[in-house]
């Protein structure tokens, strides 16, 4: 046993013992000291710069990795001078990293559902794995994945090699395959005792609802139609969700132990204050149900339409009068559902009403394009100045004919009225799919943001009543698409659980690496085309409302699935620079400049190596060199462009590597990959 | 009568081996014929020194060619050396030398460097001669601690605590290295010493060896140094063939071991840890520090590392006493120091001055001032790890302490010199371009450091530079400061901290101007015809390669800036000087 000195750790006196390192007294007083290349079996190396401390004994910062400590020493490893240097540094190898943490189709889903992951699983096959890697955020993975607008596809990379992976559709293919066989209920937790009220049955209500019965807590839905499911069952037409997929989806929830009380209104059939006593919290989901006016004349006509009611009532099994000839106001999903909609109610003549052109309409395109397949007629850069009518009917419209002007601060060129010029449509109905918005009626005790809309944190999802939480289409910003509601309801729950135990929740940004897309040489894919969902022929399909997409055949989806690039980076759980990246609060992109060489290889065969994700921290080197006593490694180049590169020397590389695979434990990034040839 | 011809690299190079081998064959036994080292002006090379029978400097002919030759020759045998006056060094050029003070490169441009015995015969070895016979390891030492010698390689660390450590370091081998890896641009003290007068090297390292205890020593040169590798190859020969250098040497039963390795062409191995590295046959990059060298160097074995005018000022201390030494110089500086002076200087050379005189009496009294009576703009000091030092701080006297207060070093000695058409920033880029290029890639802050440095730079010079980079930079160079491994990464941002802090507006006008004030960034180059002077000959519209300039004949032509590829051409080929760059 050596000898005992008294050192000074950040002013705490503790005892090391004599020619320790720093880092290791520090670590025997339970202070962590943030190192990226050094390992204990090793001799110090000093690249990172990350463990640098302030000592009593040298005006320099000195590395803790390598500096002994000496009697009387005092030490200092959070001093303002340690954490700018280190923060320098990691702001030196963020700039210098190009790799992505998570793949930009995570981030880009509101949800961040993980992409990546479930489609990996989808091209082995493994569904079942697959559906509880969606429903870790997707709780309704068969209706999302035909309904979701899918920002995922949008921010896809594959679409730079040809086009985006059809990941929205491949959720709804594994979803599919599970319920085919089984109803999967998730185990929940042991019941803890608390009660959530929800109040909405939508896609927030029911995400919320599934999450915290899963954490075992006892829910109830409140839900003031005749049955749960919200806009997905009420504004989502059959032939897009057939009401059949949605009810298997609510039987999960219910098959939790979730109680679902339909035809239950909130200062109807129970006040709020009811609910909030009867609960030790409340979500309030109730969703955004009340058609947005045109404010034109002849608004109040018989035969004027809101989209979203004009919806409501057919999927309630109504007819609405529509007559032969109609036409939709917007440009959005809901004009797109309510004029196909019309078509399969019989309309012999459906338009749709736009003031842009066809190129702002924010519809998405499949859904233009199957409209047009289906008849309908678009009539852009038209605005209704006027709803005519005779004896209180519609007989047709005023349209103020539009162009379009000067380019916005954003870029959208907004639509003005050509002076004097009119066109007169004569219709039965119209049909005002102008947006919508949320029914204030029964939640007066809430306090509202200027829309209208209950005002709620916008990451832990509180109100101002204690207990109250609020998400999805009826907060802030207003109505949405489902997977942000489902977002929103997400993190809703994890706020409430937290709540009903007791925890404090903090919530922060956290710092990734990203690649840009010009970076990326996407000369080096194949070119595999996107999978086509096959389709009922636009005839047929017109006169009913069955579901038109037919679904992936297994070997389509499949090999769809292996389309991914694989964006997200392996380790991004383990990666140690991204944690301290994190933890110093790294600007990624304060010093960018030009990257140092950047290639993979697999040289190694078992072993994948990403230049572009190495830090030089040369672990890899010194535990081939010191550990496996084998030296294949070592670095090639001079300063910046310095990198890694094997070396044989006759070594019989496949089995000597494949029983060693030190190196890529050693490595503190994802810049080595252990792949496995043999599959 | 003897000619003696200075055959350093820096002469042969401007053509003193052409002139020897004319004279060779002129030469019937009229005279004899010799080569010394680098006399140290090399603005006058190939130089000629004639000596009498009595070897007395009768002569000193400078700027020859070979086609001067048999003029020298034949005055040389008529006795007739008033016929060569218009060859002979000025009284002003003269002064250059005559007002050094020479100890390091005390024998320099006067021994033959390929003859030991001319060594000798200028007390060559008495030194090492009177240590063996005199001193004990600690006498020697003391010498040196009363010389108040400094490391001369940059770092300025007293020699005499070097060799006290290595020698009282516990382990049965130790190791005396020689660092002559000299890689500052501009820089070529070490390498005008090797090859002038590369026994007192030797000398040097022997009584260290002596002083330290060790038996084995390196002597690590640049590659880059075929000449100083050859006669340090033979001197070794040579000594080794006296009994100076090898086993029992001169009879007092000290051995020595001496090699020469050479060195792997990185800049980083004059770092003393890269050094060992290097030497050991690893890729040259720095240790950390602790352990020292002294306690752990060379195969982890305690070694000393003394820079090449370091060693070289050792004999010479023994032989005059240390407190002839010290009586040299500053308080906290002592002896003299060698410089190489370069860049747009009159009189370019090795300057060896005691320490305490001021730059300007380096610059201007000896150096001559600025070529073609431009101005003075700055002097870096200390290569890549130093900094500039302006005008205004012309007075400041050479010291460590004095010099490190302006941000710059005394670094090995390299003083480049720049008039007002240098740019500051450009310079700084230049010396960035250059760290980057030779930082080792270990450790972050260099690595990438330095690089992003170099980045901002290189678009600040383009026009493309941002408000904000200045305090990008600063916040740069203070972290690579404090974070960078070793020292050529700890002082890589000593040039552009110092340009930024006596040149901040050159930066602002690149930046908020898109305006370089020295007119040397090709990028902010705007070129103007003057109309009043232009004739419209056409001549400029022609040369144009990019037809950037327009006008009818006999009409004044004007230049399109967006075309404008900044080549100059127009200006060259202007007959009436109308186009003007600015």
């Amino acid at each position: 046993m050596s000898e005992m000195i008294n050192i000074k750790i950040n002013g705490v006196p503790v005892q090391a013992r004599a020619g320790e390192t720093v880092l290791n007294a520090a670590v025997s007083a339970g202070i962590e000291i943030p190192n990226l290349c050094y390992m204990r079996s090793l001799a110090p190396y000093g690249a990172c710069g990350m463990c640098v401390v302030e000592t009593s004994v040298s005006p320099k910062l000195m590395r803790a990795c390598s500096a002994t400590v000496s009697e009387g020493m005092e030490i200092n490893t959070e001093s303002e001078r340690v954490l700018k240097a280190r923060k320098l540094v990691l702001e030196l190898m963020m700039g210098d990293h190009d790799g992505d943490c998570v793949a930009p189709c995570v981030l880009n889903c509101p949800a961040h559902t993980n992409c990546q992951k479930y489609l990996a699983e989808i091209a082995d096959g493994d569904y079942d794995t697959a559906m509880e890697t969606i429903r870790e955020k997707i709780t309704l993975p068969a209706s999302i994945g035909r309904v979701c607008p899918h920002p995922c596809e949008t921010a896809c990379r594959r679409q730079h090699v040809e086009e985006p992976i059809s990941i929205c559709f491949l959720k709804g293919f594994a979803a599919d395959s599970v319920y085919k066989n089984r109803l999967p209920v998730p185990k929940t937790e042991k019941p803890t005792g608390k009660s959530v009220g929800i109040i909405g049955g939508g896609p927030a209500g029911l995400t919320a609802a599934y999450q915290l019965a899963k954490s075992g807590h006892s829910v109830v839905i409140y839900d003031k139609m005749p049955k749960a499911g919200g806009m997905l069952r009420y504004g989502i037409p059959e032939y897009r969700l057939p009401k059949a997929v949605l009810d298997r989806e609510i039987e999960v929830v219910t098959a939790m132990g979730v109680e679902i009380r339909t035809n239950c209104e909130i200062g109807k059939d129970i006040d709020f204050e009811q609910v909030r006593k009867s609960h030790d919290a409340v979500l309030v989901a109730n969703g955004a149900w009340q058609s947005m006016a045109l404010r034109c004349p002849g608004e109040d006509l018989e035969g004027v339409f809101g989209g979203i009611d004009f919806l409501r009532e057919v999927a309630l099994g109504g007819k609405p009068a529509i007559g032969r000839k109609t036409a939709i106001v917007g440009g959005g999903n809901t004009a797109m559902d309510a004029c196909r909609t019309a078509v399969r109610l019989g309309a012999e003549e459906v338009s749709i009403i736009y003031r842009r052109t066809r190129a702002e309409m924010p519809a998405e395109d499949i859904e233009i394009e199957e409209a047009e397949e289906e008849g309908v007629i678009f009539r852009f850069l038209t605005n209704p100045a006027e709803i005519l009518g005779k004896d209180g009917r519609v007989t047709g419209v005023k349209l103020q004919v539009m162009k379009l002007g000067e380019p916005d601060e954003r870029g959208r060129r907004a639509p003005v009225p050509v002076e004097g010029e009119f066109i007169e449509l004569p219709l039965d109905s119209i049909i005002i799919a102008a947006g919508q918005k949320n029914d204030p009626a029964g939640f007066d005790a809430l306090p509202k943001t200027q829309k209208g809309t209950v005002a709620a944190d916008e990451h832990f999802f509180t109100t101002s009543l204690e207990g109250v939480f609020a998400a999805g289409d009826v907060t802030n910003r207003g109505a949405g698409i489902a997977v942000e509601a489902i977002a929103e309801a997400n993190a809703a729950a994890k706020a409430i659980d937290a709540y009903l135990l007791g925890m404090e929740l903090t919530y922060k940004e956290p710092v990734l690496s990203r690649r840009e897309v010009e970076n990326i040489d996407f000369t080096v894919y194949e070119k595999r085309a996107r999978a086509v969902m096959p389709q009922r022929a636009a005839a047929e399909r017109r006169n009913d409302f069955k579901e038109i997409n037919l679904g992936f055949s297994e070997d389509t989806a499949r090999a769809e699935a292996a389309r991914c690039l694989k964006c997200g980076c392996h380790d991004y759980g383990d990666c140690r620079l991204i944690k301290y990246a994190d933890q110093y609060d790294t600007d990624c992109k304060k010093f960018s400049g030009d990257f140092h060489t950047r290639f993979t290889e697999t040289a190694l065969r078992v072993i994948e190596r990403n230049q572009n994700k190495c830090i030089l921290c040369n672990l890899c080197v010194r535990t081939c060199e010191n550990e496996a006593k084998k030296g294949i490694l070592g670095l090639v180049g001079r300063g910046f462009d310095t990198v890694i590169k094997p070396e044989f020397k006759g070594i019989d590389i496949e089995t000597v590597c494949r029983d060693c695979l030190k190196c890529a434990d050693a490595c503190p990034t994802g810049a080595l990959k252990i792949i496995c040839d043999d599959k | 009568m003897k000619i003696v011809i200075g055959e350093g690299s820096c002469g042969i190079a401007a053509g003193a081996g052409k002139l020897y081998n004319a004279l060779e064959k002129l030469n019937d036994g009229g005279f004899s014929l010799g080569i010394t080292g680098c006399i140290g002006m090399c603005f006058l090379e190939p130089i000629a020194d004639i000596y009498d029978d009595g070897d007395r400097l009768v002569k000193r002919l400078v700027r020859l060619t070979p086609e001067d030759a048999p003029r020298i020759a034949l005055a040389v045998k008529n006795g007739d050396m008033d016929s060569l006056s218009d060859l002979e060094i000025t009284a002003d050029d003269a002064s250059f030398l005559e007002k050094q003070t020479r100890i390091a490169l005390r024998h320099c441009g006067v021994i033959d460097p390929e003859d030991i015995d001319s060594y000798i015969s200028d007390d060559g070895y008495k030194a090492l001669e009177k240590v063996l016979r005199e001193y004990t390891p600690e006498q020697v030492i003391e010498e040196i601690k009363i010389s108040g010698l400094a490391g001369r390689g940059g770092a300025g660390f007293p020699t005499w605590f070097k060799w006290d450590a290595a020698r009282n370091a516990e382990g049965d081998e130790k190791f005396l290295i020689c660092n002559a890896d000299e890689g500052d641009p501009g820089a070529f003290m070490d390498r005008a010493v090797i090859e002038s007068d590369p026994h007192s090297l030797i000398e040097g390292m022997l009584i260290a060896a002596y002083a330290i205890g060790a038996h084995k020593a390196f002597v690590y040169v640049r590659a880059e140094y075929p000449l100083a590798i050859l006669r340090l190859k033979n001197a070794i020969k040579d000594a080794e063939a006296r009994n100076i250098v090898g086993k029992n040497i001169l009879g007092s039963g000290f051995d020595l071991e001496l090699r020469i390795k050479a060195g792997a062409g990185a800049f980083v191995c004059g770092e003393e840890t890269a050094l060992i590295e290097s030497l050991e046959g690893s890729r040259g990059m720095p240790r950390l520090k602790p352990p020292f060298p002294a306690q752990k160097g060379y195969i982890n074995k305690p070694s000393n590392i003394n820079n090449v005018e370091t060693f070289a000022n050792v004999a010479w201390i023994i032989l005059n006493g240390g407190a002839a030494f010290s009586a040299m110089g500053t308080e906290t500086s002592k002896g003299t120091k060698v410089f190489a002076l370069t860049g747009k200087i009159r009189r370019g050379g090795l300057v060896e001055i005691p320490m305490g005189r001021t730059l300007r009496d380096v610059i201007f009294d000896i150096g001559g001032g600025i070529r073609d009576d431009k101005k003075f703009k700055a002097v870096q000091m200390g290569g890549p790890s130093g900094g500039c030092i302006p005008g205004e701080l012309l007075d400041t006297v050479i010291d460590y302490k004095a010099l490190t207060a302006t941000g710059a070093i005394m670094g090995s000695g390299g003083m480049v010199v720049m008039d007002e058409n240098t740019c500051m920033v450009n310079m700084a880029k230049f010396f960035l371009d250059f760290t980057t290029k030779e930082s080792c890639g270990k450790c972050v802050p260099c690595r990438i450091g330095t690089k992003r440095m170099y980045e901002l730079l290189d678009r600040i010079t383009k026009g493309e530079g941002e408000p904000e980079d200045i305090d990008k930079l600063e916040e740069l160079c203070s972290g690579v400061k404090d974070g960078a491994l070793c020292g050529l990464g700890q002082t890589a941002p000593n040039p552009v901290l110092t340009t930024i802090r006596y040149f901040r507006d050159e930066y602002e006008a690149h930046i908020n101007e898109k305006r370089c004030p020295a007119n040397e960034c090709a990028a902010l180059r705007r070129y103007r015809i003057e109309a009043e002077l232009c004739r419209g000959c056409t001549l400029c519209a022609r040369e144009c390669p990019v037809q950037a300039i327009s006008g009818d004949v006999r009409q004044a032509h004007e230049i399109d800036a967006d075309k404008c590829i900044k080549c100059g051409m127009c200006v060259k080929s202007c007959k009436f000087g109308a186009v003007f760059c600015e």
